[in-house]
């Protein structure tokens, strides 16, 4: 036998099945090219350079991970999807007399065609678009490299293992498929399962009990520290809640709306709801998929959006004035001594500190019951009743904000963040203290929202304080409870003269003040946005994907849909349906199997939302505003898209129903 | 009173790009009156199933008019037509064409809640019919749970709800066994003895033998007709079958 047949008729094969191959073959072309520039990137000399580098290739080499760990998963899911299609074909050329092993070949020729121009077209895009996009990470750390045009040797082997892998793993699963089937189940392949769905009770009780789970969790987690070590918890209970959701609870509700008698029985409602139930069977795991990637994207995007957009506001919150420096003594002279060489620096450079914060303060982490404080060891099983407690004394806090509170003997000003501290008496390591005014706001520049609550209380005078630092000595060691003085002030320079003050000021003091701490939001800015900027490329990075996946899962959808429904409308036609009817009961049906995951997705958000703001106040972001907004853009763009695709779908599908 | 009545009836097909012309139905007249039970039998290729769908309403002729109770079919707006068609006609298909998205009840309900009818209504009217029809005890069953005869009688009954005026049927026993092909056949008598007028399109002879009157298309035209008159469904048997051998052998037309 000739042995060109079989490379002939892979050819063919592949050219016969364009509409779901052309489709996976630039799906495999896209993710050839995200991988082999995520892995470039992540191995260039380039960032070595910059400050942060080493962070945003982590962040970067992340990246590599999740692109690689995807790509597995998405590339076998379609392609047991293009399997499913093609059975009655294998079926087909089975009864004219192929062997299996024979079909098996072409199987590997037509893998081969795809291997083969998936990984030219994808390491040529990919070395063509990773310039742009090194290029494009660049504007974003705000960093400049002079950069030429390179290839990356490293970055191609590792793209070519990873996806021959994938090739191989993909092409063993067509193989086993081919081996399991009867010729008559191969030709029967595409019309199996048409029995209506049961109700899964169970998975109806345990979707129920996941989604109501994470939900709540999701809106009661409070504080930040526990969203972090909650928020897993939430996400796996939600995508369980939501497989459930979209398998189980979908049917059972739509066989209650069958009950209905006087709803089904009407014509808008009959053909949806029944044909609903059958859709539901089939493409629930499929719709499923959809909602929990469109989450992702969404929640992924809006996150480092947010995060870089927000970068100013980080910087600020983390730090509040453009030097701070944080004593580790508490001697008078001392604290005079650094005060003087400060002046004396900013005076030699002609500038003068503005919004000047100075004060003594002590602090410590207290265990925390209701309105009683005492001290205890914080533990990672139980990151929560943890709260940090600020003493300063009244004389600085007038000073610093230009008041004139006066306290007695055991009173005190209250500044709690969550506002959960209530009563108008609280007791500190067995002392008791009277609140005589809880204040709206602290010391600006000092009250910075941070992972666990704080408590900012003013005392009458340093011998308050003295006494609060002996006792907390006595149970964490002196050195915990040494207090220091915090100062800090903006400057009206540019951020190299801010690096050129702190980094000379610091130098004098640490001479003879080795505990000293400094803190300047310029030194930093080079590695926060390489930090920031990093997430914010990869969110998009990954966004792009992800949706990349969205669109091929549906697209496949709408075609396979289309097919089984073309003899379902040609019925419905026949028995005295019009076309416009026909129309619009598509229409509908395909609109609701469309926007139901994204609908579901932004619900997912919307309860998510609050446990996200917390845990982005890890990362210093507490612009609440700034996240809303970048969520509701991000979902907006997204639907955008989504409509889009709904479009184009819709006419293929109209095409084949038609 | 002509219930159907069909004139000079003409159909020609023309390939996509105008080349060829296939003419489908050269001329063909007849009329059904109401209460009969005509049988139209021909080859493959002579025509059939393109008459059936001009009759249906699914196809516009080339020329000639259809008139259904006085109206004429091509004279009916585009938004009308299905309304028209599920209000006056009643289908039985070779293949059943049940959706295996319902129940056989759903099924049958189908076109009345197209129609907008309210779901008392319809049982109503379903009853006197599954019952006659011997589905009563089947109708929460899915089409892939019942028998092909099951089916084809559910089909029926979708046919028989909405009290048409013409019942066509599409080689109705064509996928069924001899069994069920008896049953539906009586069946058909019975209904038609109940006053319901069928138009049937078939090539099988037995099926044929249980009309009323039998109508042989040629080439796009009304060939010959018998009528059952006083005979038996065994002499009407012999008769259309002494016709299709004179169709096939090409004899000339004996009339």
């Amino acid at each position: 036998m000739n042995n060109l047949i079989y490379p002939k008729l892979a050819l063919t094969n592949i050219k016969k099945n364009s509409k779901n191959y052309v489709p996976y073959i630039l799906t495999c072309i896209g993710t050839v090219i995200m991988y082999y520039i995520m892995y470039s990137m992540s191995i260039n000399q380039g960032l070595d350079q910059m400050s942060g580098g080493n962070d945003l290739k982590m962040i970067l080499n992340l990246g590599n991970y999740v692109i690689a760990l995807f790509s597995v998963i998405f590339l076998f899911y379609t392609n047991s999807f293009l399997i499913k299609q093609r059975k009655k074909e294998f079926g087909l050329f089975n009864i004219l007399g192929m062997e299996k092993r024979h079909l098996s070949k072409i199987v590997m020729y037509e893998t081969l065609y795809v291997a083969l121009v998936s990984l030219i077209l994808g390491l040529l895009g990919g070395i063509l678009l990773n310039k742009l996009m090194f290029l494009m990470l660049l504007k974003i750390l705000n960093f400049e490299v002079p950069m030429g045009f390179f290839i990356s040797i490293k970055a191609i082997i590792a793209t070519l293992i990873l996806f021959g892998i994938i090739f191989i793993l993909t092409l063993l699963n067509t193989m086993r498929q081919i081996h399991l089937a009867k010729p008559i189940e191969l030709l029967k392949g595409g019309q199996t399962g048409e029995r209506e769905p049961k109700t899964k009770w169970v998975y109806v009780g345990i979707g129920l009990l996941c989604l109501g789970g994470g939900y709540y969790i999701a809106i009661t987690t409070k504080e930040p520290l526990a969203a972090l070590s909650y928020f897993f918890l939430a996400v796996i209970l939600v995508i369980i809640g939501t497989y459930c959701l979209f398998t189980a609870i979908s049917i059972a509700f739509l066989k209650f709306l069958r009950k209905n008698k006087g709803y089904y029985y009407k014509t808008k409602h009959f053909i949806s709801v029944s044909g609903m139930i059958y859709r539901m069977k089939q493409n629930a795991v499929g719709l499923a998929n959809i909602c929990v990637l469109s989450t992702m994207v969404l929640v992924i995007v809006s996150t480092t959006i947010s995060l870089y957009i927000g970068m100013e506001d980080v910087l600020r919150n983390r730090y509040p004035r453009d030097i701070i420096v944080n004593t580790g003594t508490f001697l008078e002279e001392d604290g005079d001594q650094i005060r003087k060489i400060i002046d004396d620096t900013l005076e030699k450079h002609q500038l003068t500190g503005k919004n000047r914060i100075d004060l003594e303060v002590i602090s410590f982490v207290a265990k925390q019951k209701g309105n009683v404080f005492s001290t205890g060891q914080m533990t990672d099983s139980s990151l929560t009743g943890f709260t940090g407690l600020y003493f300063i004394p009244l004389e600085d806090y007038n000073r610093n904000t230009g008041k004139e509170e006066i306290l007695e003997e055991n009173e005190i000003l209250l500044f709690t963040q969550d506002r959960t501290l209530k009563g108008n008496e609280i007791i500190i390591l067995d002392e008791t203290f009277t609140v005589k005014d809880r204040l709206k706001n602290f010391i600006d520049g000092f009250d910075k929202v941070d992972v666990v609550n704080n408590q900012y209380i003013v005392v009458k005078n340093m011998s308050v304080v003295d006494e609060i630092r002996i006792k907390v000595g006595d149970v964490y060691g002196e050195e915990m409870a040494n207090p220091t003085t915090y100062i800090g002030f903006d400057l009206d320079a540019s951020d190299e003269e801010i690096i050129a003050v702190h980094n000379e000021m610091r130098d004098i003091i640490k001479k003879d003040y080795p505990d000293c701490f400094f803190d300047a939001a310029a030194v930093s800015k080079e590695s926060f946005y390489s930090v920031y900027g990093g997430l914010f490329f990869l969110g998009i990075f990954l966004g792009i994907l992800f949706m990349m996946a969205t669109i091929l899962i549906i697209y496949y959808k709408q075609i396979s849909e289309g097919y089984e429904d073309k003899e379902r409308f040609a019925i419905m036609k026949k028995v005295g349906l019009s076309h416009d009817e026909v129309k619009k009961i598509i229409h509908s049906q395909v609109l609701t199997v469309f926007f139901l995951p994204l609908i579901t997705a932004v619900i997912h958000i919307a309860f998510a939302f609050q446990v996200i703001t917390k845990l982005l106040t890890i990362f210093n972001l507490t612009n609440v505003m700034l996240f809303a907004l970048c969520t509701c853009g991000t979902i907006l763009v997204f639907a955008c898209f989504y409509g889009i695709i709904y479009t184009m779908t819709a006419k293929e599908y109209y095409m084949i129903v038609k | 009173m002509a219930i159907l009545e069909v004139n000079n009836l003409k159909k020609v097909y023309t390939t996509r790009f105008g080349g060829n012309h296939v003419q489908a139905l050269s001329n063909v007249s007849f009329s059904v009156e109401e209460g009969e039970y005509v049988a139209i039998m021909g080859e493959s290729g002579s025509g059939k199933t393109t008459l059936l769908n001009i009759l249906a309403a699914l196809d516009k002729p080339t020329g000639g008019e259809v008139t259904l109770n006085g109206d004429n079919l091509s004279g009916i707006k585009e938004k009308n037509i299905s309304a028209f068609r599920r209000n006056n006609l009643g289908f039985v298909f070779q293949d059943f064409n049940l959706l295996d998205t319902f129940s056989l009840q759903d099924n049958i309900f189908l076109p009345l809640v197209l129609s907008g009818k309210s779901y008392d209504e319809m049982s109503f009217k379903l009853k006197p019919i599954a019952k006659k029809l011997g589905i009563h005890d089947i109708l929460s069953k899915f089409p892939y749970e019942v028998s092909g005869g099951q089916k084809q009688r559910a089909a029926v009954a979708r046919a028989l709800i909405t009290e048409p005026s013409l019942i066509l049927a599409d080689e109705p026993t064509g996928a069924l066994d001899s069994h069920a092909t008896d049953q539906l056949l009586q069946l058909f008598n019975d209904i038609n003895n109940d006053g319901q007028t069928i138009l049937m399109v078939t090539h099988s002879t037995k099926a044929a033998s249980h009309a009323k009157r039998v109508l042989f298309i040629k080439d796009g035209e009304v060939f010959h007709q018998l009528y059952r008159g006083t005979m038996t469904k065994e002499e009407l048997y012999q008769k259309i079958s002494d016709t299709l051998t004179l169709i096939a052998t090409g004899g000339v037309r004996n009339e």
